[in-house]
């Protein structure tokens, strides 16, 4: 072994046993802290090991985690974390900066029993209602900074948008629950919750896009469209009333008013392997133009000439390429007009044609 | 390029200052930044293109890696950046913008290389660590650009060096103007 490998080993063992000191010097959690909450406490304060204020903390029976804030320095914030049966890390700095909320309390009035109580309440409503077992509850406050407590949160394994949160006062007191609904909160009463009365709702079923397999031919949608938009026609059943139209080398998305409701719009993307998708379906905005267009009152048949020629029409960007294509009223609810927008390697140009195919601008943007 | 005009913009320069001298690495708490060697790295960049070098930006990172943009002047319409890597240059490589401003506006904001004041550099990040109480805080960048300052002392569309460093438990940044004048300290 050369010399300077076994210097290698020699500063690795001393680094090693530094750390087997330091470990060995440090307070290790309770290998059940959900069972030992004041001996939990306990390995923190020892660990911390100056007054502080809590701003967070997270318990369950497989991890400890608390955010403190050094009371005799108000900027100072320091992490720690506790894993059951093992030494206590010393805190790692937390920048003042991503503490958006300084609501807390002193170390002192950590009530862990508290939150052991909260996470088994927790945990008992959660079975009695179909919802997941939680891995541990977590004091703080909420995301507008309101609320400082424990608080729980379940989800479901059949309903992937349900969502209920159980907030107790610091003391473990006071339980409130409310769940999402239609993307608000609503209140759920705790005795119907700890009674298994409030069971997870089940999921909406969610209904299927429709789809329509592609032909396996490959597409590049800048050398035309017309072809696939008659396809569309046809899934479509009815004449195309444009609201939009995107095109770009693998996609072509259109955004078309529904014949039975023209306050909504349905938008349909086709593949470059001519696969199509009804994609979405949303009502009309106010105020927008909602003025249908045909296929009949913009250039369709020279749209791939116009795309074509777009980057001559820009000379200061000779290499451009064409980025995409859109087809849409023009103005104040206009005539449709062709947008095709280029891309090089210092920026971007815009190309304009009419309804008749003329051209109406061309400019770096 | 005349010799003469070379030797005027290093003078400019500080040639002494060499902003110490190319220090590679990441800078350790409590040490001076490691300065890059804007001295080699412009009189490479003036070899190439030439003076006058108009500067739209000017960046450098906690690595000490340059990132400098210059109008073209054979092209003035167009900025290209040029990257300086411990002693290696890299350019011209093409600067792609949302909306290319017009050769007016480019005029406007570029700032002629001989009016920046390098040497002044090392005290503004000293000041910039007394600004904002932090003694240690290591650089995360300085940037040089036209621009609009809210702080104490208010300016609008002027040169503006911004200095923002990080410790563990805060990031800040000072403002400075081209005569080294703080501007503002942001602190979080």
């Amino acid at each position: 072994m050369s010399t300077r490998t076994e210097l290698h080993y020699a500063f690795a063992l001393a680094a090693l046993c530094a750390l087997d000191v330091a470990a060995a010097d440090a307070p290790v959690a309770p290998a059940h802290p959900l069972d030992a909450p004041a001996a939990l406490k306990s390995a923190f304060a020892e660990r911390i090991g100056h007054p502080v204020n809590v701003l967070s903390f997270g318990f369950g029976e497989h991890y400890a985690q608390a955010l403190v804030q050094n009371a005799a320095a108000p900027d100072e914030f320091d992490e720690y974390e506790a894993v059951p049966g093992r030494p206590l890390e010393p805190g790692r700095p937390k920048k003042a900066g991503e503490v958006d909320c300084r609501k807390k309390i002193a170390f002192a009035a950590l009530d862990l029993d508290a939150g052991a109580r909260a996470l088994a309440q927790a945990r008992a409503a959660a079975a009695a209602n179909g919802y997941k077992t939680p891995d541990n509850v977590t004091l703080g406050a909420d995301v507008f900074c309101n609320d400082f407590g424990w608080r729980a949160i379940l989800t479901s394994d059949a309903n992937d948008d349900a969502m209920l949160q159980i907030v107790w006062a610091p003391d473990g007191t006071s339980p409130k629950a409310q769940e999402l609904h239609d993307g608000g909160w609503r209140k759920v009463d705790v005795a119907k919750l700890l009674a298994g009365s409030a069971k997870v709702a089940p999921a909406a079923p969610k209904a299927e896009p429709k789809t329509v397999a592609g032909d396996g031919r490959k597409r590049d949608f800048r050398r035309g469209i017309d072809a696939d938009l008659a396809r569309l026609e046809a899934e479509v059943g009815a004449p195309l009333g444009f609201k939009h139209i995107g095109i770009d080398r693998t996609q072509l998305s259109v955004d078309v008013f529904q014949s039975a409701n023209r306050k909504r719009v349905s938008t349909w993307l086709v593949g470059d392997d001519g696969a199509i998708k009804l994609w979405r379906e949303d009502d009309t905005i106010p105020f927008d133009c909602n003025k249908p267009f045909a296929a009949g009152d913009f250039p369709l048949a020279q749209l791939p000439d116009l795309v074509a020629d777009a980057p001559s029409r820009i000379p200061p960007m000779p290499q451009a390429q064409v980025k995409d294509v859109a087809v849409y009223r023009s103005g104040l609810c206009g005539r449709p007009h062709v947008y095709i927008k280029l891309e090089d390697e210092r920026g971007y140009g815009n190309v304009e044609y009419d309804e008749r195919g003329r051209l109406v601008g061309a400019q770096i943007q | 390029m005349a010799k003469t005009a070379v030797a005027k913009i290093l003078l400019a320069l500080g040639a002494s200052l060499m902003l110490a001298g190319a220090v590679a690495g990441a800078e350790a708490p409590g040490t001076d930044y490691g300065w890059p060697n804007l001295t080699d790295f412009l009189k490479q960049l003036i070899a190439k293109v030439g003076a006058p070098v108009k500067v739209y930006k000017l960046a450098m990172d906690r690595d000490g890696k340059v990132d400098l943009w210059i109008q073209d002047q054979a092209h003035p319409d167009l900025v290209d950046s040029w990257e300086y890597d411990h002693g290696a240059i890299e350019g011209p490589i093409p600067v792609k913008f949302d909306h290319y401003p017009s050769v007016a506006a480019l005029d406007h904001h570029v700032i002629e290389l001989t009016t920046i004041d390098f040497p002044r550099l090392p005290a503004m990040l000293a000041t910039a660590r007394t600004k904002l109480g932090l003694p240690d805080a290591r650089v995360v960048f300085i940037e040089l650009e036209r621009g609009d300052s809210s702080g104490f002392i208010s300016v609008t569309d002027t040169p503006i060096w911004t200095i923002a460093l990080d410790s563990a438990r805060h990031d800040g940044r000072v403002e400075f103007d081209l005569q080294g004048r703080v501007l503002d300290v942001d602190k979080d």
